[in-house]
């Protein structure tokens, strides 16, 4: 036989020996990124139940350190850049408007119109997650709202009761303010942009053109920064502290109030039993107020070759009761109605003091602009105006500019 | 064969054999060349790529060629200049203690005494840290409520209240300088120590015999023998120092405000932070240019070793 000859028939026969094997199709894997609070607990079981309901899906669950939203979100657009990003990972509206502007998202709209448990998700939930340009690219997956966190026994000792208004709030922290104890753990540092909007924003101020100069915007900032340069009912190092230190502080007693929401209950309640309790952020005095709808949602990337697989997984987590199981891992609340009502795994005062604050909760502006501003110039310029090296007004001017040019 | 043809394939071999000999080592050199263009020259080339472009991690396909507008936005950015003051007071104070320090500890661990062993060992702990470590450690020193420093300050009543010294500007830059400091003098302990043993016993004991003193016998015979070994270790450390941004990053992330900011530092939080990673490459070059002089003269000093 000829070389060429013994070839071809090689060739042919492989060939034809691998087309009359029978199709047996490899499930499809998927990767999800995903970052809870503590990174020690895993979506394992979730994925076991997802993959044993649908055997044609793997999932490759892969956890990225969160690094205060930097971390994740470098390594996420630098994936997406790089063409190795996954099919699917957890996403923040503060970064939504980039993800656009990559165009990396793909819409959900058909998708969740056909999707059985919509119903299931509050109206309020869907319009807050609705990009600027009228699609869904987000599924919502669970929330949460800052509130009011407050040291019962010393507002009991001292026979003050849970400030409603800012003026109650400055009294009740100025009175708690003695021995050692600060008022109110003011958050100075990383992320610390949550405790100035419900005093900043609810005291008037807004991210549209002029909303960060106006008067209101002005005075309701020198209120907030005068609470540690004027009032000094803060820490001393409140211009630096971050999530560690107010918790640290608020469970050692050298705080009696801070702001966070119900991801830190369960470990406040361990430390300090029934000495911690909530109320929804103060008001002003004509009665408005802000805080912060802390989201969280899943996306499937444009990029993505199993986008329909995607988001039957996404899907999976927000339906009822694995959405329950998802917040008991990442210390959140549940995004579906029925799911908030079989949520055992907080405190019943936390989750209305939640509730109660979802009337006046917001989230930052859907821009390119909003995550540099809670990285870098809300800090920076927060903290030099704590330390008196600008003043309260220069700070909103910054924010007005980088906003509004 | 003709004869007549035997001096012209004598020529063609005598020419065709040097050529490989020349080659050869080009090709004994390739892969490493190769590896260097990939993990150096490349980069390097692309970072000049993309500090001559608008360039926003989110914004790929959206890079204009702006040619030198991000270095002359450098040089209007006041930030900029801060973090360059900073990134001068940073390496000065850190490259200059560090050696004070250095110089002591060997001068130290040079002297006879039983456990010199293993105060030889202990000393490059610090070095021997991860950067991380060092930097939570000594963060959790500096804490206003915690620390150990406000503790023992308070306890010998040298304060009436605790500081919080990395909350304030006057504090925090010289607290994070103490750290570094801290973590990088085992390196010319150890540089000047091995230095220290080069020099002769007869030249100290001619010294004391002619009357010097400990410090004059010091400046005048131990610094001058080893004025190179110290060259060597402040042009290197000065490097290191001026390129390093792990401590600050984690013990203050640039804060409070710009008051940790050095210009390594700035060009990493424009990459991770704004994603503008054109400006942030023309901030690294900006960076480069300037320890260019400093490179220089350490290959410069490098090439008389050899």
């Amino acid at each position: 036989m000829e070389r060429r000859t013994f070839l071809k028939l090689t060739g042919a026969t492989a060939l034809s020996s691998a087309l009359a094997r029978p199709a047996i199709a490899a499930p499809v894997e998927l990767r999800w990124w995903y970052h809870f609070d503590n990174p020690q607990n895993t979506p394992a079981e979730l994925v076991a139940k997802f993959e044993a309901a649908n055997p044609d899906i793997k999932i490759k669950a892969e956890s990225i350190p969160w690094g205060g939203g930097n971390d994740y979100y470098t390594r996420l657009f630098a994936a997406l850049v790089a063409g190795n990003a996954p099919d699917c990972a957890q996403v923040k509206l503060s970064n939504q408007a980039r993800l656009l502007e990559m165009q990396a998202l793909e819409p959900l709209d058909s998708l969740i119109t056909k999707w059985d448990a919509r119903s299931d998700i509050s109206d309020k939930i869907w319009s807050i997650n609705k990009a600027s340009d009228g699609h869904q690219y987000y599924l919502p997956l669970h929330y949460v709202v800052l509130y009011l966190y407050y040291r019962g026994d010393l507002f009991e000792a001292a026979g003050l009761k849970a400030p409603t208004t800012f003026d109650e709030f400055q009294q009740a922290a100025k009175v708690l303010t003695k021995d050692g104890v600060s008022g109110f753990g003011m958050r100075g540092g990383a992320g610390g942009y949550d405790n100035w909007g419900p005093f900043v924003l609810g005291g008037g101020a807004n991210f549209s053109k002029g909303g960060m100069i106006s008067d209101a915007a002005l005075k309701a900032n020198r209120w907030y920064v005068g609470l540690a340069t004027e009032q000094k009912v803060v820490p001393p190092s409140a211009p630096t502290d971050g999530f560690k230190q107010i918790v640290t502080n608020f469970k050692a007693g050298r705080s009696a109030m801070f702001i966070h929401h119900v991801g830190s209950s369960n470990d406040l309640v361990t430390a300090l039993g029934d000495k911690v309790q909530a109320a929804p952020v103060p008001h002003g005095a004509d009665g408005k107020g802000w805080t912060l709808y802390g989201d969280e949602s899943n996306a499937v990337f444009a990029a993505s070759q199993n986008k329909e697989a995607a988001f039957r997984w996404i899907s999976f987590l927000s339906a009822a009761e694995n959405n329950v199981a998802l917040t008991k891992l990442s210390g959140q609340l549940p995004v579906t109605t029925s799911g908030a009502a079989q949520d055992t795994s907080h405190q019943a005062r936390f989750v209305k003091a939640s509730t109660d604050s979802l009337p006046v909760a917001g989230v930052l502006p859907d821009s390119p602009k909003t995550a540099d501003f809670v990285g870098t110039v809300w800090p920076t310029n927060m903290q030099q105006a704590l330390l008196g090296q600008i003043s309260p007004d220069d700070m909103m001017q910054a924010i007005e500019k980088h906003f509004n040019g | 064969m003709g004869e007549g043809f035997a001096p012209c394939l004598r020529l063609v071999n005598a020419t065709a054999v040097p050529m490989r000999r020349q080659l050869l080592p080009f090709a004994f050199l390739a892969p490493a060349l190769l590896i260097e263009a990939a993990i150096i020259v490349y980069p390097v080339l692309k970072t000049v790529w993309m500090s001559l472009h608008d360039f926003v991690l989110f914004r790929p396909a959206n890079a204009p060629f702006i040619g030198l507008g991000n270095f002359t936005r450098a040089f209007t950015d006041p930030v900029f200049w801060t973090s360059a003051w900073h990134s001068v007071i940073w390496i000065g104070f850190v490259v200059g203690f560090q050696f004070l320090l250095g110089l002591g500890t060997a001068l130290l661990l040079n002297q006879s005494f039983w456990w010199r062993s293993a105060a030889r060992a202990l000393v490059v702990i610090p070095w021997a840290l991860p950067s991380v470590i060092t930097a939570l450690m000594w963060s959790w020193m500096y804490d206003y409520d915690l620390g150990l420093i406000n503790d023992v300050l308070l306890r010998l009543h040298l304060i009436d209240a605790p500081i919080a010294w990395l909350a304030r500007a006057d504090t925090t830059l010289g607290a994070v300088i103490v750290a570094l400091v801290w973590q990088g003098f085992p390196f010319f302990a150890v540089m000047i120590l091995a230095g220290l043993q080069t020099v002769p016993h007869e030249l100290l004991e001619a010294a004391e015999i002619d009357g010097a003193n400990a410090f004059q016998r010091l400046t005048k015979v131990i610094l001058p023998s080893i004025a190179e070994v110290i060259a060597t270790a402040l042009l290197l450390r000065t490097i290191w120092v001026a390129n390093s941004l792990d401590i600050i990053l984690v013990m203050t992330g640039g804060g409070p405000g710009f008051t940790t900011y050095t210009l390594p530092l700035y060009a990493f939080l424009k990459a991770y932070t704004s994603m503008e990673i054109g400006y942030a490459a023309a901030l690294s070059l900006i960076v480069t240019a300037l320890l260019l002089l400093v490179i220089y003269a350490y290959v410069r000093r490098a090439a008389r070793e050899l």
